[in-house]
């Protein structure tokens, strides 16, 4: 039998884990997002790196961004498909993103974390 | 005499280029649950390895059998590059969990060297071996590294531009260059003081994405933004470049082989091209099905391997 004392690690871990359904978290978010820094930015102005800047993509017909050539796989998930970046399609992306848009550039093979796509949205949503 | 030589002159024109006939291609398709293959290496005894990178596997395709298997790299795995390394092993720079792993060829065993936790996710990318035995390694998110694995000593860097370092390799007199893609540049790397001294390709915002070096040491350069493949000359600071054929060509990955042709991928005309740098021609093996995606080649004497990424198949190039 486990004293009151023996309790106190798992009374701890219970009042520290996070709660299901926790309230966003757009710093962890930005944490999240090294995983798509390298080609990615939501900075202003930040235009030549290999992704296009995610400021301002909600919203966005897929493959639309002025100046960026996307991948003929983006293009037609834009065009053909009808593709518009929604949270909810943001995240059906992040969590699957080439079977979402087989054959595109992005090598990113996404977040099969649910909180870690929803902090990274929240983040990318506040660039917005 | 005159049937003689109209009969010469047929068999001239109908003859195939001397450069075409010398090279056979051969297609390996790769089992179901372990695709993608982004990078791949070929060892001594023709072994290809490559990684798996959406299972988080190392595959190793037997090409006499046609047969491949796969090593589960555990979980969060998402290799990225693969290479043989001085010891006959494969070495991978394993992405998805931020750190150097080393296959056992034999036994399959994995053993990890993770990068120091303080420097957070770096996506690592691609290594190369220096001639002292230290594996050094590019992270995309702007930095480059060594492992020594005789001590298990590991350095990191911050790169000099920031985000964007991405292929690297070894020439043959030893000195390492890695490509920085962001950052449009080329660097050399000082194997002592680990400082990198950016080299500057004459195209602007060029999008230097894989390093690979000729016989000569002389690093050659694809361009992704530019659809160029440059060179440079360490012994005379001097480049050259040349714009891949095509309307709008997207050079991905370079690759020199032991003749030194210089093979680049070119994701706009879904082709592995092959260039003589003697002649400054360009010939295109374009690949049967939409969508190749080759994001890295390598090879060994007679051999260009090159993964398909967007259609599950490794293909080989042999060269006779």
């Amino acid at each position: 039998m486990t004293g009151p004392a023996g309790l106190l690690p798992v009374v701890l871990a219970l009042l520290l884990a996070p709660l299901p359904g926790a309230r966003p978290d757009p710093l962890r978010g930005e944490r999240v997002f090294q995983r798509c820094y390298a080609c990615h930015s939501v900075i202003a102005g930040e235009d030549t790196l290999p992704g296009p800047n995610l400021r301002g993509v909600l919203g966005r017909r897929a493959g639309t961004m002025p100046g960026f050539e996307f991948s003929p796989a983006m293009l037609e998930a834009g065009t053909a498909r009808g593709l518009v970046w929604t949270r909810r399609t943001l995240d059906a992306f992040l969590a699957d993103s080439q079977g979402m848009v087989p054959g595109m550039t992005m090598t990113m093979l996404g977040l099969p974390d649910a909180d870690d796509r929803r902090d990274v949205i929240d983040y990318i949503e506040q660039a917005n | 005499m005159r049937r003689w030589l109209l009969t010469l002159v047929v068999a001239l024109i109908l003859a195939p280029p001397v450069a075409r006939a010398q090279v056979t291609v051969q297609v390996y398709a790769l089992p179901g649950g372990g695709g993608s293959p982004h990078d791949v290496a070929v060892g001594a005894d023709g072994t290809a390895w490559y990684t798996a990178q959406r299972s988080g596997q190392l595959g190793r395709l037997d090409p006499g059998t046609g047969k491949a298997d796969l090593i589960p790299l555990g979980p969060g795995a998402a290799p990225h590059g693969v290479i043989i390394g001085p010891d006959g092993a494969p070495w991978i720079t394993e992405s998805g969990t931020n750190a150097i792993v080393r296959v056992d060829p034999q036994t399959r065993g994995v053993r990890r060297w993770p990068l120091p936790e303080a420097r957070g996710y770096v996506n690592l990318n691609t290594p190369t071996f220096d001639r002292r035995g230290r594996i050094w390694f590019t992270g995309q998110n702007g930095v480059y590294g060594r492992l020594d694995p005789k001590t298990g000593d590991m350095q990191v860097w911050d790169a000099p531009r920031g985000r964007g370092p991405y292929g690297i390799a070894t020439t043959p007199d030893g000195a390492v260059y890695y490509a920085s893609l962001a950052g449009s540049h080329i660097a050399r790397v000082d194997l002592d003081t680990g400082v990198a001294t950016v080299i500057e390709p004459p195209t602007k915002n060029q999008g230097a994405r894989r390093v690979w070096s000729d016989s000569h040491g002389r690093v050659w350069v694809s361009e992704w933004n530019s659809g160029n493949v440059s060179r440079f000359d360490p012994r005379t600071g001097g480049w050259r470049t040349w714009k891949l054929p095509g309307e709008r060509p997207r050079a991905y990955a370079v690759y020199v082989d032991d003749r030194d042709m210089v093979w680049v991928s070119d994701w706009g005309a879904n082709a592995m091209v092959r260039f003589d740098p003697q002649t400054e021609k360009f010939e295109a093996f374009p690949s049967d099905r939409p969508g190749a995606n080759v994001r890295q080649i390598l090879g060994r004497p007679g051999e260009v391997w090159a993964p398909e990424s967007g259609t599950d198949r490794l293909v080989v190039y042999r060269v006779k």
